[in-house]
């Protein structure tokens, strides 16, 4: 694919994602589709792992775009978000050349110049979804700055002069809400909400993204991890961890689940000491009795998720 | 699209606005784009459009969908979930706090502490806030300013040059070599700058603090005014966020503003299961990471001492250090006899008094200069 795919529809947009092995419900379609349709970026927010930054890698893939990603941290600043001096090639250049010979002009131009992230997606010629990864954890300068590479899509080096974007990328930001970001910054960007998916929902990625893992073992694996999720845990788990579970399951060769398996893999489900003292074994019998009713109602590959239902969901 | 549909749309951002969402132009002009470009005769798609445009927020989601079903499904509107930030609900006690704010600026004695005399202020670093009048305490206001500046630090990654600095500063160092082609001659350094660390402050409001609250709660919002990453959650029988509240400049605004707030203020103590909200919402978010967590209470916990001792363990692990100000220690007699206390010390860093100025200031002291893990 070498044009960059446009969406003339939500619906497309869920459909490339799918072919892209995400399978996104109804708002993260739609939220994706507008963030692209009137050119805003998009801050996505949800527990952790449920899939807001697979989202943007399924994204790009779908569009044919190049994914580039600037993970945030605390003290991340502008030598490793947007560029840096390649120093040891200036020091060098500066003594190849005659004496005197090189100005600052020519030592400080672009052939020095090492792009980070942000300028990489500015300058590209393709077309790009730039994913800035857990914002929140950046410094609140940092975000200043942001919102202004955001509102103009253009960077001043001062050497150089101002870089401006061909064509806007595609900007995807997540947060996990460690703190509240600026209004400023919010109202520059679209906002969604990404929630848990549906049972038979989650049953279907599964499905997807552990080939070969028996039907009956996806469902019992969703299903008990959505009844984990109803339960008081210091770490609920995402989509992620039913994904690694469901790996851990096929791998062992189990056709469905049972206690004594369900002890031997629960690490791959549950990180915190404190959450396995909670799941005893009591817990893990009813988990499991509940997990078989619901895996044996829901019918086999159901198929779209009511969008009514995820409302709903938003909502705890 | 149909005038009559950008005008239902309009409206709808108006009745949103009143609901209490921040709706500007831009976001009307959002929704109106992005409805240009769906299936407006899909309900749900309609729904997702307007709520990806017009909510920033996730704490605005439900006042959305209930505007949105009576809005534009016409259904009955839900009586609104009680809202823990409706002044009507804030029972008298609060309003009694309000009281005594208001009667603290009236107070004759509402004079520069210098104005004092270095006596009387000594008199006043000593007196406990139990015992001091709503004049005196109103002295004591500008006192708690100044102490409350003080604020535990961090290292920044960002290098500011610096004479003495580690680190080459190489971007100075290409430049400057020019001129000696090639030769660093002149050697630049850079080095790591300090930048106020996170503070995260629990501050127990129930009605065995009741005598210290107003006191504790003024050197909480010179606290939170000094600056960003500072977080302060109150708590009785429930956990309730007070940052915003306190971000006001007037001292006495920002005082009636959390007493409104906080719906079980003087009331009983649930100290283990605030932690555990704490944690459970803030903590998940990992505010606790990294952060310096004080926490002002007495330890009376009524119900379940256990749990306390669990999530201060959960905390503990967290954080960069936990300190615990019980303003009963300043009393010469005082040993943690509380059960909750006491099952609480084993996951505290510093345990300090906080019930006068001086030892305020004592706090001022450790909070500048607190590192990880201390001996409790």
């Amino acid at each position: 694919m070498s044009s960059p795919t446009s969406f003339a529809s939500i619906t497309e947009v869920e459909a490339a994602l799918r072919a892209h092995s995400y399978l996104p419900q109804r708002g993260l379609a739609s939220s994706l589709f507008l963030a692209l349709a009137i050119e805003k970026p998009l801050l996505l927010e949800g527990e952790a792992g449920v899939g807001k930054t697979e989202a943007a890698k399924a994204l790009a893939a779908a569009m044919g775009a190049r994914l580039i990603r600037l993970q945030c941290y605390e003290g991340l600043d502008v030598a490793h978000a947007v560029y840096e001096w390649n120093y040891a090639r200036q020091l060098l250049h500066i003594r190849a050349a005659q004496e005197g010979a090189v100005d600052e002009q020519e030592l400080f131009g672009p052939e020095f110049l090492i792009r980070r992230p942000l300028l990489e997606a500015i300058a590209s010629d393709e077309p790009v979804v730039l994913l800035i990864d857990e914002i929140d954890r950046a410094d609140d300068e940092f975000e200043a700055f942001l919102l202004e590479v955001l509102s103009d899509f253009q960077i001043t080096i001062p050497e150089i002069g101002t870089i401006s974007a061909k064509r806007r990328p595609a900007v995807i930001l997540t947060s996990n809400r460690t703190r509240e970001l600026h209004d400023a910054l919010k109202r520059r960007c679209l906002f969604h909400w990404i929630t848990h998916p549906p049972l038979e929902r989650e049953i279907e990625i599964v499905r997807l993204r552990v080939p070969g893992v028996p039907e009956r073992l996806a469902a019992e694996a969703a299903a008990f991890v959505a009844g984990l999720r109803t339960m008081d845990l210091a770490k609920a788990p995402g989509v992620a961890e039913t994904i690694d579970w469901a790996h851990a399951l096929a791998a062992l060769g189990c056709e469905e689940l049972d206690a004594e398996v369900v002890e031997q893999t629960l690490g791959s489900v549950l990180k915190y000491y404190e959450d396995f003292e909670t799941v005893r074994d009591d817990a893990v019998a009813q988990l499991l009795r509940e997990a078989r009713e619901a895996a044996a109602i829901v019918p086999a590959g159901a198929g779209l998720a009511s969008s009514l239902r995820e409302r709903r969901g938003s909502v705890s | 699209m149909s005038d009559a549909l950008t005008r239902h749309v309009v409206t709808f951002g108006r009745v949103l606005r009143e609901a209490g969402l921040e709706i500007g132009p831009g976001r009307l002009s959002d929704a109106l784009n992005g409805l240009d470009r769906v299936d407006v005769t899909r309900q749900d798609d309609v729904y997702w459009t307007l709520r990806t445009t017009l909510v920033a927020r996730r704490e605005e989601l439900d006042l959305f969908d209930r505007a949105f079903d009576a809005w534009f499904l016409r259904q009955a509107i839900r009586p609104p979930s009680r809202r823990d930030d409706d002044p009507r609900q804030a029972p008298r006690r609060a309003q009694r706090v309000r009281r005594d704010a208001s009667a603290g600026q009236d107070a004759p004695a509402e004079r520069e502490p210098e104005e004092i005399g270095t006596s009387a202020h000594e008199v006043l670093r000593r007196r406990d806030f139990a015992a001091m009048t709503p004049a005196e305490l109103a002295a004591a206001r500008k006192l708690i300013s100044a102490v409350a500046a003080r604020r535990p630090r961090r290292r920044s990654r960002r290098l500011q040059p610096h004479r003495r600095g580690h680190v080459l500063d190489l971007r100075s160092l290409a430049r400057g070599s020019l001129a000696t082609g090639g030769d660093p001659v002149e050697r630049r350094f850079r080095r790591r700058t300090e930048r106020p660390r996170k503070l995260v402050v629990l501050c127990d409001v129930s009605g065995s603090m009741e005598p210290y609250t107003r006191a504790l709660l003024l050197y909480l919002h010179a606290t939170v005014r000094s600056g960003r990453g500072v977080e302060v959650f109150a708590f009785g029988t429930r956990l309730t966020r007070l940052t915003p509240e306190l971000m006001s400049r007037d001292p006495e605004q920002a005082l009636a503003r959390a007493a409104a707030r906080v719906v079980d203020w003087a009331g009983g103590t649930r100290i283990g299961a605030s932690l555990k909200a704490y944690n459970d919402v803030w903590g998940r978010r990992a505010l606790t990471r990294g952060a310096v967590v004080l926490i002002v209470s007495d330890g009376w916990e009524r119900q379940d001492h256990e749990l306390v001792g669990r999530e201060m363990a959960r905390l503990h692990r967290a954080a960069y250090a936990v300190v615990w100000v019980n303003p009963l220690k300043g009393s010469p007699d005082y040993e943690p006899l509380a059960a909750g206390m006491r099952a609480a010390l084993p996951s505290v860093d510093r345990f300090v008094s906080g019930h006068d100025l001086a030892s305020l200031e004592a706090l001022g002291d450790l909070l500048s200069s607190i590192e990880r893990r201390h001996e409790a």
